[in-house]
């Protein structure tokens, strides 16, 4: 390969992947002037593989979007030192699949459920499209703003979901939503009373066997899903309503549900309360008071906090590895903090140009997540390169806030101002898509 | 003659002699004043010693005069002076005859006869005007007065021609002289005359002197030897004491050396070389002179043998040639030798030299003083923004209401909700973070201001619009919340009303017909008060001020939400209210007319102190949250801070608008301030406030926001802070409220 270079300055490249498709070890002379395409086709041929597969390049935590030499030339590396890249599969241009335009602003999006998507609006709506772009069903359970959702995992027998939603009416909802176009329903099974706040999301684990609330009055709750048979929390009476509230009893009530237990800890506004995707008992919170809390929800207790300097934080995931946590917070980043360190020490920031509202991580990758930012720009990031976006894209025309991005099975449904929309992204995303 | 007789002799001539001295004196009189004194004290002298037998000068030149005045008598060829002196007679001679009485010889002298050849003294001087100046009578007739009080007329005077025929004609005019006293010629005495021959010969003036007389032998010779001593009187003591004085000399000596005045083996200070700096400069006050500017140094192109590239070209030197000596760049054409010694003499030298000279004189030379300071050095020493963070630095997100001007908002006391009012009367309820309206109130007429309770336990706002003041609860309130708010807008008992009627009627809606989208509480304000423009709560809650455009009273009104209660605090205040304040911790309370401040003790019903801010129209007004400090915008862009412990002066007058300042507002937490103003900015400052009285508050200017659009003249119109976090909402005239975050 080396001695087929054009003649010109060549740069010694050993190459490395996390991908199923490693060179051997060996040193390469690459032409200086080669690009992400001469790489790219470089590797596919000397892997002669039958399908085509695009690679990006990573030269030390950066993507490479110029030639190798104007790479270092910018960066001031010497020709002659040996440059380790590593080359990931390449993220497909995001195409735009379809827009489903809301009256309201949606607030949150759930690709969770294979072909359908669930959207939380500020009209008090769950709705579920499906991949036909058809409004499949529409709830109005809630008489305020939505302000988060997320499907229960749990195996219902008739193809029903348990879906929680969270509200600015001080509660949160489990509804039961029957999906198909003829017998398609809702439900409306228990309402949890906790906060005296506007809560600001609800996740649940795993196995579905527990929810987290975050709320703005800095309380985080814990609940299980069983629905109960009987109100767990008496009803608070307005005093000049009474008689209107008696009317409502006649109709089906959902059983009105009390925490299992209430994690107190943050002293200002808790923005999002997460579980571990594989450790039942760890909880995470990270709120406006600047920290990234975690929980050990069985003894309740907060078992490490992380302090960052004046970050009020939006929103949060965990990794899947659950070793980092990746929080977008109003001074324009998402940064990267490390939970077993404990401590806050160099964290990586993703710049954004406004105020990221959201983030999620891809299903498939350990390294990709997306953000969606005021500005209406949904940006797709790889971990190991935190300078650049991999790829962006902007929904809606003009300027629309972005308020809630899920990225599963290759589709990513972007929430906001604009309704929904549904993007094309993802290594997997030609299968499901 | 016996020796006394001649003694007695001796000693009567001087007396004579003086007598003539005198005469002859006051014969020169006109002439000579100085020789009078001296002859006065020759005389005085003579008075003197005339017990004594001293050496008279003039003792023996009688004879020896005489015998010369024989002599002279016998030739008298010249001399005529002294044979006029003969003529004359001045000196009358006496005769020595024998006293038929006594029988012993006397001298006689001659009679005077009293006429005017006798003595001069006597001469009838007919000008009696005295010793005057004699040129008062220049412009008169007369030349003075005689002794009878008669007018002396001038006499005639000749002109030059008669002068010179006198000369001719009279020889006497030769030996005349102008006489001022009667202004007219006078021919000189043969005494002046001969003073004047004598001085010309520059002999003694004195005829009488004679340098070489002989000596008269008084101690010497027979018979003349002084056996005794001259006085018996016994040797005075003093001859044998010490002396006083020169004891007092000496001790003063000795008291020096003791003093260390006087250093007695002192060395002499060796004769040392003095050296004279004659080259160095003297030190003037005069500012040393200028040093010339130096020539310039020659070029490449000056040089005998330059390189080719700097010979001209043909057409270069023509065009050098043809060009007036002014417009040439330089004077001269670079030329080419082959060697040194080839170059011919240099015929612009004089030229050349002529020119630098005129340069040198004709150009003033003048020192400018220039003050060597770095503009840096003068900047105080202020921390750099980013070391103060966090502080708003971008926009976040805009909310807008359309068409119309976003006058004023309010941030309620969580933090996460807004509430703002336009012109159209919508106030509209939407969430901090995201922007979201989530409830919207429409109102009859312009929303003047909004404010949110500061209470945490209840949560409302109150809108004021024209007259009217409406008291609002949000949505989604908690239970418990909305039942306290409820039950304290909407009370079960009403509290009895206060004693003296108040002009404000309070009114709550029916609980039947009253939804959430009205409000819930209405406070009238009397006819005419015109819009609230200013709504703001005590911290505790339970009041609220309002200030009315419009109205008598100063339009303030102080609102009691418990008693369901109002009244004006002041019966008459001077000026128009523009703003009011509650103190933070005490009860006091600002006023602002439009140039002054006031502050009130209302509790005790007291002006406590009147600030000065030296605006001429406050347009805002905040209080730190300390209570000590006052932050004051006016529309003439200025912007004062007044440390209230100090002085009724500003602290500080800071003027970074470029317009109007239309609203400020302190962090309740962060020490920050924001101004808002009509250029469109919004200015975040840093303001640090110490503790220690003794430091003073640090104002540092972080950021300028942009953000919101001029329309209309106007920019941004208000400002509010976030609670527990650095975010900043304005509204502007552009109908937008923006968020900056941190």
């Amino acid at each position: 390969m080396a001695s087929s270079s054009s003649s010109g300055p060549s740069v010694p490249v050993v190459f490395t992947t996390q991908t199923p498709y490693p060179l051997p070890t060996q040193k390469f002379m690459i032409p200086a002037t080669w690009r992400r395409f001469h790489l790219s086709q470089l590797i596919n041929k000397a892997l002669s593989l039958s399908i085509p597969v695009p690679f990006d390049f990573l030269v030390k935590k950066e993507v490479l979007a110029s030639s190798l030499g104007e790479w270092c030339a910018e960066n001031g590396v010497a020709e002659e030192e040996t440059l380790e890249i590593e080359y990931i599969e390449s993220l497909l241009p995001p195409e735009k699949m379809s827009d489903l335009p809301h009256e309201d602003w949606v607030s949150s999006v759930s690709c969770e459920l294979q072909g359908y998507f669930l959207t939380g609006s500020y009209d008090g709506a769950v709705r579920a499209f499906d991949y036909s772009q058809k409004l499949d069903t529409a709830c109005p359970i809630h008489s305020a703003p939505i302000s988060s959702i997320c499907v229960v995992p749990v195996n219902e027998d008739d193809g029903s979901h348990l879906v929680a939603s969270a509200s600015h009416d001080l509660t949160a909802q489990l509804t039961r939503i029957t999906l198909g176009a003829e017998t398609s329903r809702s439900q409306l099974l228990a309402t949890l009373h906790l906060h005296t706040s506007p809560l600001a999301s609800i996740a649940s684990n795993s196995t579905g066997s527990h929810l987290l609330t975050a709320s703005w009055d800095g309380l985080v709750g814990l609940w299980d899903t069983k629905i109960p048979t009987s109100d767990e929390v008496p009803e608070e009476t307005i005093d000049h309503e009474r008689k209107k509230r008696r009317k409502l009893d006649a109709t089906a009530k959902p059983k009105r549900k009390a925490p299992q237990a209430v994690l107190k800890s943050h002293t200002l506004r808790v923005s999002r309360a997460l579980f571990s995707d594989n450790d039942s008992k760890t909880a995470y919170s990270c709120g406006f008071d600047s920290t990234v809390r975690i929980w050990d929800i069985e003894n309740e207790i907060c078992t490490q906090t992380i302090t960052a300097s004046e970050k009020p934080f939006l929103d949060m995931i965990i990794t899947s590895d659950g070793n980092t946590a990746l929080a977008a917070s109003t001074d324009r980043t998402v940064s990267l903090y490390d939970l077993r360190a404990g401590v806050v020490s160099n964290t990586l920031s993703f710049l954004h140009p406004a105020t990221p509202s959201c983030v999620a991580k891809a299903s498939s990758s350990l390294h990709q997540i997306v953000s969606g930012a005021y500005d209406g720009v949904v940006r797709m990031w790889d971990l190991r390169s935190t300078k650049d976006a991999l790829t962006s894209f902007k929904a809606w025309e003009g300027k629309k806030k972005v308020l809630g991005v899920d990225w599963k099975r290759g589709l990513v449904g972007v929430g906001g101002e604009g309704g929904l929309e549904v993007w094309k992204a993802g290594e997997d995303g030609s299968k499901s898509g | 003659m016996t020796a006394t007789e001649e003694h007695r002799r001796k000693r009567k001539q001087p007396v004579k002699d003086d007598a003539t001295d005198g005469v002859f004196h006051k014969a020169v009189d006109m002439v000579m004043h100085s020789d009078e004194e001296g002859g006065s004290i020759a005389s005085d002298t003579d008075d003197a010693v005339d017990e004594f037998p001293g050496i008279d000068v003039h003792s023996d030149t009688d004879e020896d005069d005489s015998d010369f005045e024989d002599d002279d008598e016998a030739d008298e060829a010249e001399e005529v002076l002294q044979s006029s002196d003969e003529d004359n007679h001045i000196f009358p001679k006496a005769k020595t005859i024998i006293s038929d009485i006594t029988g012993q010889p006397k001298r006689v002298y001659p009679e005077i006869e009293p006429e005017y050849d006798s003595d001069s003294s006597t001469e009838d001087a007919p000008n009696r005007v005295g010793n005057v100046p004699m040129h008062w009578y220049d412009d008169l007739p007369h030349v003075g007065y005689d002794i009878d009080g008669k007018k002396v007329l001038r006499p005639a005077r000749g002109d030059e021609l008669d002068k010179f025929l006198l000369t001719v004609e009279d020889l006497s005019s030769w030996t005349s002289a102008f006489d001022k006293n009667t202004q007219m010629d006078k021919p000189l005495t043969t005494e002046e005359l001969d003073i004047i021959r004598r001085l010309h010969a520059n002999e003694v003036p004195d005829a009488e002197y004679d340098p070489y007389e002989p000596m008269t032998e008084w101690f010497t010779g027979k018979g003349k030897e002084e056996i005794m001593p001259l006085s018996a009187a016994p040797e005075p003591k003093r001859r044998w004491i010490p002396s006083k004085w020169e004891k007092q000399k000496v001790m003063k000596i000795v008291r020096a050396i003791r003093q260390g005045r006087i250093v007695p083996s002192k060395p002499k200070a060796t004769a040392q070389q003095q050296f004279y700096p004659i080259w160095s400069e003297a030190s003037t006050s005069h500012a040393p002179p200028l040093p010339a500017p130096k020539p310039k140094l020659p070029t490449n192109s000056e040089s005998y043998n330059p390189p080719e590239e700097y010979l001209p070209t043909e057409a270069e030197r023509k065009d050098w040639e043809s060009m007036d000596f002014e417009d040439r760049e330089r004077d001269y054409l670079p030329q080419k030798y082959s060697a040194l010694r080839l170059v011919p003499g240099y015929d612009r030298f004089i030229k050349e030299r002529f020119n630098r000279q005129l340069d040198l004189y004709l150009a003033p030379r003048v020192q400018r003083v220039k003050l060597n300071i770095d503009p840096q050095s003068l900047i105080p020493k202020l921390p750099s923004p980013s070391s103060l963070r966090p502080f708003p630095i971008y926009k976040s997100l805009t909310f807008l209401h359309n068409d119309s001007l976003a006058r004023c908002l309010s941030v309620s006391p969580d933090g996460a909700w807004v509430i703002s009012g336009d012109d159209n009367g919508v106030v509209c309820l939407w969430e901090v973070t995201v922007g979201r309206e989530v409830k919207r109130w429409k109102f009859s007429s312009k929303v003047g201001a909004v404010e949110w309770c500061p209470r945490t336990d209840v949560s409302y706002f109150v809108v004021g619009i024209e007259e009217t003041i409406h008291f609002v609860i949000p949505p989604n309130l908690s239970p418990s919340v909305y039942n306290l708010t409820y039950k304290l807008l909407a009370p079960a008992t009403l509290p009895s009303p206060p004693d003296v009627p108040s002009a404000v009627k309070w009114t709550t809606a029916p609980s039947s017909s009253w939804s959430i989208n009205l409000p819930i509480l209405t406070v009238q304000l009397p006819q005419t008060s015109g819009l609230p423009k200013q709504l703001v709560w005590h911290r505790r809650g339970d009041y609220i001020a309002s200030v009315s455009s419009g109205s008598n009273l100063g339009g303030v009104w102080i609102h009691q939400v418990t008693r369901r209660h109002s009244q004006a605090p002041f019966k008459k205040i001077r000026g128009s209210v523009q703003l009011v304040l509650f103190h933070p911790l005490k009860p006091h309370f600002f006023v602002a007319t439009q140039q002054y401040i006031r502050i009130y003790n209302l509790s005790e019903q007291l002006l406590l102190k009147t600030l000065v801010p030296g605006i001429k129209w406050i347009s805002s007004m905040d209080v730190h949250p300390s209570g000590d400090h006052v932050i004051i915008g006016g529309y003439d862009r200025k912007l004062c801070w007044f440390d209230l412990e100090l002085s009724d002066k500003p602290y500080k007058v800071l003027r970074y608008h470029t317009r109007a300042i239309r609203s400020l507002h302190f962090h309740p937490a962060y020490p920050l301030f924001a101004s808002a103003s009509d250029d469109g900015t919004i200015q975040i400052f840093h303001a640090r406030v110490y503790n220690d009285l003794m430091t003073d508050p640090l104002i540092v200017p972080l950021k300028i926001l942009r953000g919101h659009q001029v329309k209309d003249g106007l920019g941004a119109l208000q400002v509010k802070w976030c609670n527990h976090h650095p975010w900043l909402l304005s509204g502007g005239a552009d109908g937008a409220i923006n968020m900056w975050c941190s």
